[in-house]
């Protein structure tokens, strides 16, 4: 046997071994394996009972679309106009073109102040405030209204020049109160008690206090509706992606 | 012989083990690298049968073929033409090139230390 070591023989072997290396990282990255569904019974037999909610929700709906499309068959002209004009009333008080009455809580956002140290006047954001929202409506909130704001589907929240501007108005410093219509306070309160968010409005130096009423009066939603730049959310059908 | 080839594993087991993978969207890179980089090897295994290897145009040639292949697919993906297929054409025909001028080398090699067998006999 020759010189089996030689410098050459070295030289090209580095070379394979990154021919080899870029292969094989091209063949991981060509041949990832597809995510395995690690799920066990329970979880999928929990995501089914969702599912089969949901389906069931659907079907509730449809039979009251069928209900109202048979309601306007069988009726005369008169009460014909009479169910759209119900319809019609429906709809506005969904989306909060009404007044709305009924039990429910103030939430009350406060500045805390600590005793000792000079502190600045505490202050949220819209981010906080939009977060608290969307904590309210997971927690079983049927209506809301920031100050006189109504909260309709589209409301937006945002910081403008440093005030939070709810449905295009400002609705000034703190305190700020938020009118929160349900048919469970019990709930809602548990809730808002055991998440986070206090937490968060905590590092804000701000406080809530939660009140339970039981005739709250919420303002309608008086602009109109704008829905030019809203757009049909692009859900991937069952199973596509 | 034997060393390349062991290298070529040893890098491959490599890659495999640290199961790393790049971005979806740089694999033409990549796979334009790899390319050079056969082209390379084969152009090396072809000089050496032919004898003119010289280690340095080797080496020098692997990374700058490589480098100039990523070049021209980035450069292609700037200006929204498909450079990488210029270089993928380019390096495909020298490699099919490069094999064949190796066979034939390699089958005259063959029947020339067949005829040397041949005159050692008689």
């Amino acid at each position: 046997m020759k010189t089996i070591f030689t410098k050459q023989h070295f030289t090209i072997g580095l070379v394979c071994l990154l021919i080899g290396f870029m292969i094989a990282i091209l063949f991981n990255t060509n041949y990832q394996t597809t995510e395995r569904d690690t799920r066990d019974t329970w979880e999928i037999r929990t995501a089914l009972l969702e599912e089969q909610k949901v389906q069931q929700n659907l079907y509730t709906e449809i039979a009251e679309a069928e209900n109202t499309l048979r309601e306007y068959r069988e009726q005369t002209e008169h009460q014909q106009i009479e169910s759209l004009q119900n319809s019609i009333q429906q709809l506005r008080e969904q989306a909060g073109l009404t007044e709305k009455q009924g039990q429910g809580l103030i939430i009350k956002l406060e500045p805390m102040f600590l005793d000792d140290d000079y502190q600045e006047y505490p202050e949220i954001n819209a981010e906080l405030l939009q977060l608290f929202i969307n904590e309210l409506s997971a927690a079983g909130a049927t209506e809301m209204a920031i100050e006189n704001q109504r909260i309709t589907n589209i409301t937006p929240i945002r910081d403008v020049n440093g005030n939070i501007y709810v449905n295009n108005t400002s609705i000034g410093d703190l305190p700020t109160e938020i009118y929160v219509l349900t048919n469970n306070s019990e709930e809602i309160v548990n809730h808002i008690e055991v998440s986070e968010i206090g937490d968060y409005f905590a590092l804000e130096n701000v406080t809530m206090s939660i009140s339970k009423q039981s005739d709250i009066v919420l303002p309608e939603y008086d602009d109109l509706i704008d829905l030019q730049d809203v757009d049909i959310v692009d859900v991937p059908e069952e199973g596509e992606s | 012989m034997w060393l390349p080839a062991l290298f070529l594993i040893i890098g491959l087991l490599l890659g495999f083990m640290t199961n790393m993978s790049i971005p979806a969207e740089d694999t033409n890179y990549l796979s334009i690298a790899v390319l050079a980089a056969l082209d390379t090897l084969f152009g090396g295994v072809r000089a050496q049968l032919e004898s003119k290897f010289d280690q340095k145009v080797f080496v020098s040639g692997f990374f700058f073929n490589v480098l100039l292949a990523g070049f021209l697919a980035f450069i292609g993906v700037q200006l929204g033409i498909d450079l990488y297929l210029a270089a993928i054409f380019a390096f495909g025909v020298r490699l099919f090139q490069n094999l064949s001028i190796i066979r034939r080398l390699i089958f005259r090699k063959y029947y020339m230390r067949k005829q040397a067998k041949k005159d050692d006999k008689s």
